[in-house]
């Protein structure tokens, strides 16, 4: 009993001879509430953790949305000038073209998934009516509960 | 409101920022028009789509400086009516189209507009396209009966033209608002193979090969074959095909492919078209939704102007256009979306990420529909 907590208890003869139920459901019990404390011990931390996760991987719409409206104007300011005269005219790629592309409703994604794999055609399996579906809306499931 | 409305700069989201400045009523003035350009200033596409503006408009005021490169607009009143226009072929008709789309149901007297133009082209959604997806949305929002039409007269592929298309749309003094969450699943697919100026043999092997990709998922498919000839058929050759997947819902997503304008980049075989519109497809359903990318922005219109309740739709991945346009809609509307990312369950297999938009409406209402 003197050793710590981090042991299990050692039977001795006197504890096999003379069982005392109570005391040993003591032990148990400490020891199962000292794990399950430890356990706990770092819930706030993993939560936290998992929070921050989810966060990076999904960025904050609204954010991207409506936060990033300030920095489009920015691309104007900064224009060289060649001797005190000339204006440096480039066309700026990346920056004019958000404001001078071309007007289309059409989504291009930067890359398109491979539709020649297995796994891709699987992964959307289930948005046809052929493919599974949710158990309170499944025929099958259905009928086996009417019975 | 302030002396000039809104500015803005730049020629793009040109047609967002003049339609939801008409539904408004506020100003605007885009400044740097292609400034930097070597041919600066507004385009003929561009100039045709205010000059169409003009048309379904009473009193609308435009002024654009010499060089084209500063625009102002001072919107007036919805009028409608029956109209004629000749789009710019630039931009295929789906272009002005999409404009219309989101004015046609605050019309004074319902819009009949005959559009003439480039039916179909690579770059912007087709008239098929529009006529299987946004008009089942515009009935989601309450904007239904028989005057709600969208039909191909003649087929002009790009880049001659001489195509013609009848938009047919009733008028609504409020739109109600919309709960689409759930898509359910995908129930048939249709779609439309057409040809112009080409051996009609092309649309039936454009349909084998597109059924050849979708058959493992589904057997409802049926493709119509369109083959137009003589004065239907326009001035240029060209083939394509539209698909659209409708749920149980009665939502539909969908992807198009059109062979590239003559003269203009390589030819592209009717089989491989066929495999990739169906592959378009494929990434469509996997960024899911009720609401599919092209008709994004639409939706979340109707939603701003639905009346004083909270909306919601469960759209794919926002697409960049999409994202001005929600950025658009707080200039004009003052109004901000709820986002929520729904990431895929683990055993989930529905596609990618999914986001539910929610809005509160601004309780838009028609005023100058007429009550008979």
């Amino acid at each position: 009993l003197s050793e710590g907590p981090g042991k299990p208890p050692k039977t001795t003869e006197k504890n096999v001879k003379e069982p005392k139920p109570l005391e040993i459901t003591g032990q148990d019990q400490a020891y199962e509430t000292d794990g399950a404390l430890r356990w706990k011990d770092d819930l706030q931390q993993k939560a936290s953790e998992v929070f921050l996760r989810h966060q990076q991987a999904a960025p904050n719409l609204r954010k991207h949305v409506y936060g990033a409206v300030l920095n489009q104007g920015t691309g104007q300011s900064e224009e060289l000038e060649l001797g005190g005269m000339f204006r440096v005219s480039r066309p700026e790629k990346s920056k004019s073209n958000q404001a001078d592309a071309m007007d289309c409703s059409r989504f291009h994604p930067d890359s398109l998934h491979n539709w020649d794999v297995e796994e891709m055609l699987n992964s959307i399996a289930d948005c046809f009516v052929t493919g599974k579906w949710e158990e309170w809306q499944d025929a099958a499931t259905l009928l086996k509960e009417d019975e | 409101m302030t002396s000039h409305g809104l500015e803005y700069e730049g020629c793009n989201y040109f047609r967002q920022r003049l339609v939801l400045s008409t539904l408004s009523g506020k100003r605007v003035r885009i400044r740097g028009i292609r400034s930097r350009d070597d041919n600066p200033g507004l385009r003929d596409f561009e100039a045709s789509f205010i000059r169409l503006l003009d048309k379904v408009t009473n009193g609308t005021k435009i002024e654009i400086n010499q060089t084209g490169t500063v625009l102002f607009y001072q919107p007036g009143l919805l009028f409608g009516g029956t109209i004629e226009h000749d789009c710019n072929p630039q931009r295929s008709i789906g272009y002005y189209l999409e404009g219309l789309l989101m004015l046609a149901a605050f019309m004074k007297t319902p819009l009949k507009a005959t559009l003439k133009g480039v039916t179909n082209d690579p770059t912007d959604p087709s008239v098929d396209l529009l006529k299987a997806t946004a008009l089942p949305l515009l009935k989601q929002f309450g904007i239904d009966g028989d005057g709600l039409e969208i039909k191909v007269v003649k087929r002009g592929m790009a880049p001659g033209g001489g195509g013609e298309v009848v938009f047919s749309c009733p008028i609504r003094r409020t739109l109600r608002p919309v709960q689409l969450t759930e898509p359910g699943k995908i129930k048939r697919i249709r779609g439309v193979a057409y040809s112009v100026r080409v051996s009609p043999q092309m649309a039936n092997r454009i349909v084998d090969s597109a059924r050849s990709v979708i058959n493992k998922f589904i057997p409802d498919i049926y493709i119509y074959t369109d083959h137009l000839k003589g004065a239907n058929s326009g001035k240029s050759p060209g083939f394509g095909l539209v698909l659209a997947a409708e749920t149980q819902k009665g939502f539909f997503l969908s992807a198009e492919l059109s062979s590239a304008p003559q003269g203009q980049g390589p030819t592209m075989l009717p089989e491989d078209l066929g495999k990739n519109c169906a592959k378009l497809l494929l990434e469509e359903i996997h960024r899911g939704g009720c609401v599919d990318s092209t008709n994004q922005s639409l939706a979340l219109l109707f939603m701003t102007l639905g009346q004083q309740d909270v909306s919601k739709v469960l759209l794919g991945p926002l697409s960049p256009y999409t994202v001005e346009f929600l950025r658009h809609i707080r200039d004009f509307f003052q109004i901000m979306f709820k986002m929520e990312a729904k990431q895929p369950l683990e055993d989930e297999r529905k596609g990618g990420e999914k986001v539910l938009m929610t809005c509160v409406g601004v309780g838009f209402s028609n005023i100058s529909k007429i009550t008979k």
